[in-house]
């Protein structure tokens, strides 16, 4: 229960993130369809099926020491990574793109992101189309088998 | 600070992110959870997906985005669903329920200690009794889980 | 006669006969013929004879033209495929026909010309690599004519008697399949021209041996003593092999007769060489020994004795056409066709420390050491085909020792004795199957006696084949014994190899007056004395019918007379002295006499040998016709030898801890070796992808988070990988 607040949390930092690079319609977007729409379905499906209190598989993890040390390598793989790839290139790109030149930072934001899709990207915009149809028929599909009857009812 | 410093930055938090959100995708067990680590981990790749089509000045990024968010609406959808269908089939949210797909001769992963039941002093509260007290089992009222 | 047909057509009818009736037999044998399979064989055989007969006079004919003066030269060598002529200015040495079939394998360049190669014109220069070239080329000299005479007509005879005596057994096509094989085998062995070609049919004639013996194989019995005599025959082949080898790098070739420019081991060529054709010391002394080894597998000679005695499981038409007449005769045949190389390593003994060992002596120490060890063996067997087994073996004895007195008359008078010894050992061998087919397969002369008037001809016909190999006058057997004892004698007396042949002269005094006991010890136990009739004859104990009765009338006839009739004017000797490798003796100046003279009649050595046989004979009676009791006195008194005789000299129990147990060690631990190494291995190399798999197979959990996980971990080793280095 609480992870999905604390998720909320989470897309609104990212969000907040979005807005500073620039991105002004992705913030937007992901307040309104990630926050919105898929936690709020989500909150739906936990309430649904909602356990017992903290059973026993909320309170141990499966292998919680080794999950937990690949996740920090690879952090800090990464971060070193970057580190070292962006140090060497550094120096090229001092001069490169001043903030003002840039193609992306635009006023008219929205604008210019519609003309990218419906010009550049047109296939995969009729393709995620399609994909949402079929997600939606999808979706209905699969709950829609119901529910085989059980003798002891749906909490154990 | 330049360019290439925000860059990093905005590439630190999208792999802290995508760092979390596997991490607790790999170790917590109920299905819901699950799932939303696995939209944090999205979330991080949009970071820096992002940062870095601002850094190059390409649309590219942001394109992209566009489109995880729409895929992770249906990928929602669909995960969703079939939690649900697998909770009503097994009655629990438990990942660990599902391991049919393994080879026959490896043993299943099952639960070595389970840790103490939190002492949770069920204290409800009461209202003081008005009128005739319905006739019911001090027991039950002690020991019910839920109210 | 069949002049129609000339002489290479009749040289190739005659193995070719016996095997188109083995083909016809063996195809149509089990479904068509049946009880008529004896008729292809019997007839292939019989036509196989009388060619074989007109082939004998064709050659007589032709020595007879070469013994003429020699006013005009002589035809020695006829090649009537070829039209090369003999040297008309060179003396030839004997009289050869050599018709050449066809090129069976030709290898250019297979070998340097070894030193002692010899061109057959004899101005011409060799090429410095002779080819390996093997033509399957048949010979008619005195020696083959004689050798296919006997052969054929022996096996004429055996096969009608075995029409009477198989009759109803089952595999009754299949024996006669097997014997016109082996009767091809045979002809072919003594027709063929070249080493090689011998050795083919050397084992060839080993195969059908090894057939006939097991041919009731359902018995275990036979079925290992068909084993046992290829096995033995085969360490004595191996001899004979290595000996062939050396033979080929010494000569250059392994022909006999002179071909592709290139002398032949005993090629006119060869021959007439004054200057020193063969080689003699170490390396004849080798080649001889390895010869005569392979002889002693084929002769049943000692040490390679073992095996004649057990294949006498066989059927005895079998014992007595192989075991007595024709297989166990290869050996004798082989020797007298190497009599140059042979003699050569008399000429020039091979000094070992101040001894001369030369390889006429050895064979004659061979072939009188087994002459007396079988028969004192002889003398104590119960069964009756063993007594003549053993006798076989002593005979084949009598003949390596002529053979070994290197003389003329001592060769040729081996080969006589192989000639007399086929008709009366095989009447002998076909009478005791007459008295074991009445007896209903009982041989086992302590089961019957006192057959003479149930089975009369039977009684008769053995007693003139006892007579002919106790070597009485005027019976086959007492002039070709004579023959050998007066070569022996002939070489007693000139310092240490006289002693040894005096030795050995003594040695076969001895074994002629234990063979005449032995043989007549058999002949008074199985027909005189009481009646007794074991109870498996059941109705057979009558005389047997006269498929079987008319060959050992015809053979005892021949057993009374042959010996006789070839002593008129030595004709026997005088035509063999023509074959080539014969009429070397006589050609070379040699420094021992070996001319010597043949045929002589020496009366002192021939009373002796009568004497002696007489003795022998009236022992016999003595002990056997009669009561018996001294018989067991005697056993009693000499009990260690008695035993010693009845258990062969422990030498089949000493074959078996010296060579069947580390043979079956070795094969214990090679097939250890095969189960476990060989087999571990390839195990392994299925083993390895299982547990492999195995290993892979424990990643399928079921377990969506170790699935992640694992692809987790896989992307921080390969950041690992691609940042390593760079640090």
């Amino acid at each position: 229960m609480y992870c999905a607040i604390w998720f909320a949390l989470t897309l609104a930092g990212t969000a907040g993130l979005f807005m500073f690079q620039g991105a002004q319609f992705l913030g937007v977007a992901t307040i309104v369809v990630y926050a919105g729409a898929i936690l709020v379905t989500m909150l739906f499906v936990l309430m649904l099926a909602q356990p017992q209190g903290l059973s026993t598989y909320d309170r141990v993890s499966w292998e919680p020491l080794l999950g937990a040390g690949v996740g920090g390598l690879l952090v800090g793989l990464l971060t070193h990574l970057l580190r070292s790839s962006l140090a060497t290139a550094d120096a090229g790109f001092a001069a490169a793109k001043p903030m003002t030149e840039n193609a992306v930072l635009v006023n008219e934001h929205v604008a210019g992101l519609g003309a990218q899709l419906f010009s550049k990207h047109l296939i995969a915009v009729e393709a995620g189309g399609s994909l949402l149809l079929v997600a939606v028929v999808a979706a209905v599909a699969i709950t829609s088998q119901g529910v085989p009857k059980r003798q002891g009812g749906r909490y154990e | 600070m330049n360019e290439t410093t925000l860059l990093l930055n905005y590439l630190v938090v999208g792999a802290l992110l995508f760092a979390i959100g596997l991490v607790g995708f790999v170790t917590r067990r109920n299905l819901i959870v699950m799932f939303l680590a696995a939209e944090m981990m999205l979330q991080g790749v949009s970071l820096s997906l992002v940062a870095w089509g601002r850094y190059h000045g390409d649309w590219g990024g942001q394109m992209l985005v566009i489109f995880i968010i729409t895929v992770a609406a249906c990928e929602a959808a669909v995960a969703l669903a079939m939690i649900l269908m697998m909770f009503q089939r097994s009655g629990k949210l438990d990942i660990a329920f599902w391991q049919q797909e393994r080879e026959s001769n490896l043993p299943a992963f099952v639960d070595q200690e389970l840790p103490a039941e939190p002492e949770e002093s069920k204290h409800w509260p009461t209202l003081t009794p008005a009128g005739r007290e319905p006739r019911f089992d001090q027991e039950e009222v002690v020991h019910r889980t839920h109210v | 006669m069949f002049d129609f047909l000339d002489v290479s057509t009749r040289m190739t009818l005659i193995p070719a006969l016996p095997l188109a009736a083995a083909l016809v037999t063996a195809l149509l044998g089990r479904s068509f013929l049946r009880e008529h399979s004896h008729w292809p064989t019997v007839v292939g055989l019989a036509l196989s004879f009388i060619v074989s007969l007109s082939l004998l006079f064709e050659v007589r004919e032709l020595a007879g033209q070469a013994h003429a003066p020699h006013e005009t030269p002589a035809r020695a060598t006829v090649h009537p495929a070829s039209f090369q002529q003999a040297e008309p200015a060179k003396p030839a040495v004997g009289v050869e026909i050599v018709h050449a079939l066809w090129n069976w394998a030709t290898i250019d360049g297979a070998i340097d010309t070894p030193s002692r190669a010899l061109p057959a014109n004899g101005d011409a220069t060799l090429p410095a690599a002779l080819p390996f070239k093997i033509d399957i080329s048949l010979r008619s000299d005195p020696l083959t004519a004689i050798m296919l005479c006997m052969v054929t007509f022996i096996a004429t005879l055996v096969a009608i008697y075995a029409a009477g005596y198989m009759h109803g057994d089952p595999g009754y096509w299949r024996f006669f399949s097997y014997v016109a094989l082996f009767v091809f085998s045979m002809t072919m062995l003594v027709s063929v021209s070249n080493f090689l070609l011998l050795y083919v049919f050397w084992e060839a004639v080993g195969v059908c041996s090894y057939l006939l013996i097991g041919f009731w194989f359902e018995k275990p019995e036979a079925a290992a003593a068909g084993k046992k005599a290829f096995l033995v025959n085969r360490v004595g082949d191996f001899g004979f092999a290595l000996g062939l080898f050396l033979i080929w790098t010494t000569y250059g070739t392994l022909n006999y007769h002179d071909a592709d420019g290139i002398a032949g081991v005993f090629g006119q060529a060869r021959l007439t060489n004054t200057a020193d054709p063969y080689v003699g010391g170490g390396l004849g002394l080798a080649i001889c020994l390895l010869l005569m080894l392979g002889a002693c597998g084929k002769s049943a000679q000692f040490p390679l004795h073992v095996w004649l005695p057990d294949a006498m499981e066989g059927p005895t038409p079998v014992s007595a056409l192989i075991h007595a007449a024709t297989m166990v005769t290869a050996g004798v045949y082989m020797v007298t066709r190497c009599t140059p190389l042979f003699l050569a390593s008399l000429q020039e003994p091979f000094d070992y420390g101040g001894v001369e060992i030369s390889a006429p002596t050895i064979v004659a120490i061979i072939g009188g050491f087994t002459a007396l060890l079988a028969g004192l063996i002889g003398l104590t067997q119960t069964d009756l085909k063993r007594v003549l087994a053993y006798s076989t073996v002593s005979q084949l004895g009598y003949m390596f020792l002529g053979l070994g007195a290197a003389t003329l008359a001592g060769v040729t008078s081996g080969m006589f004795h192989l000639f007399t010894h086929a008709f009366f050992k095989a009447l002998l061998f076909l009478g005791a199957g007459s008295v074991m087919h009445s007896m209903g397969h009982v041989i086992d002369m302590r089961y019957f006696s006192g057959l003479r008037r149930i089975m009369p001809i039977t009684h008769v016909t053995f007693l003139i084949g006892s007579l002919a190999l106790a070597g009485i006058i005027p019976f086959a057997g007492f002039y070709s014994k004579d023959a050998i004892l007066s070569a022996l004698h002939a070489r007693t007396g000139e310092g240490g190899t006289g002693l040894i042949y005096s030795v050995l002269y003594v040695t076969a005094i001895v074994t002629a007056g234990m063979t005449a006991f032995y043989t007549f010890r058999a002949f008074f136990m199985t027909f005189y004395g009481e009646e007794r009739i074991p109870h498996e004859a059941g109705h057979h104990a009558h005389e047997s019918p006269w498929p079987m009765t008319l060959p050992l009338v015809i053979l005892a006839i021949a057993a009374f007379g042959v010996g006789r009739w070839c002593e008129m004017d030595h004709w026997f000797a005088h035509l063999l002295e023509q074959t080539p490798s014969l009429a070397y003796i006589s050609q070379k100046h040699l420094p021992i006499d070996l001319r010597g003279p043949f045929g002589q009649f020496n009366i002192e050595i021939a009373a002796l040998s009568s004497l002696v046989a007489l003795a022998g004979i009236a022992l016999a009676a003595f002990l056997y016709l009669g009561d018996r009791r001294e018989v067991d006195v005697i056993s009693r008194l000499l009990r260690p030898f008695y035993n010693a005789s009845l258990h062969k000299f422990w030498w089949d129990e000493i074959y078996t801890v010296l060579v069947v147990w580390p043979t079956k060690a070795l094969a214990a631990v090679s097939y250890l070796f095969d189960r476990v190494i060989i087999d571990g291995l390839v195990n392994l190399c299925g083993y390895i992808p299982r547990k492999l798999g195995g290993v892979l197979r424990s990643l399928q959990t079921g377990l969506v988070q170790f699935y992640a996980l694992a692809m987790a971990m896989a992307l921080a080793v390969l950041l690992l990988t691609l940042i390593w280095p760079g640090t």
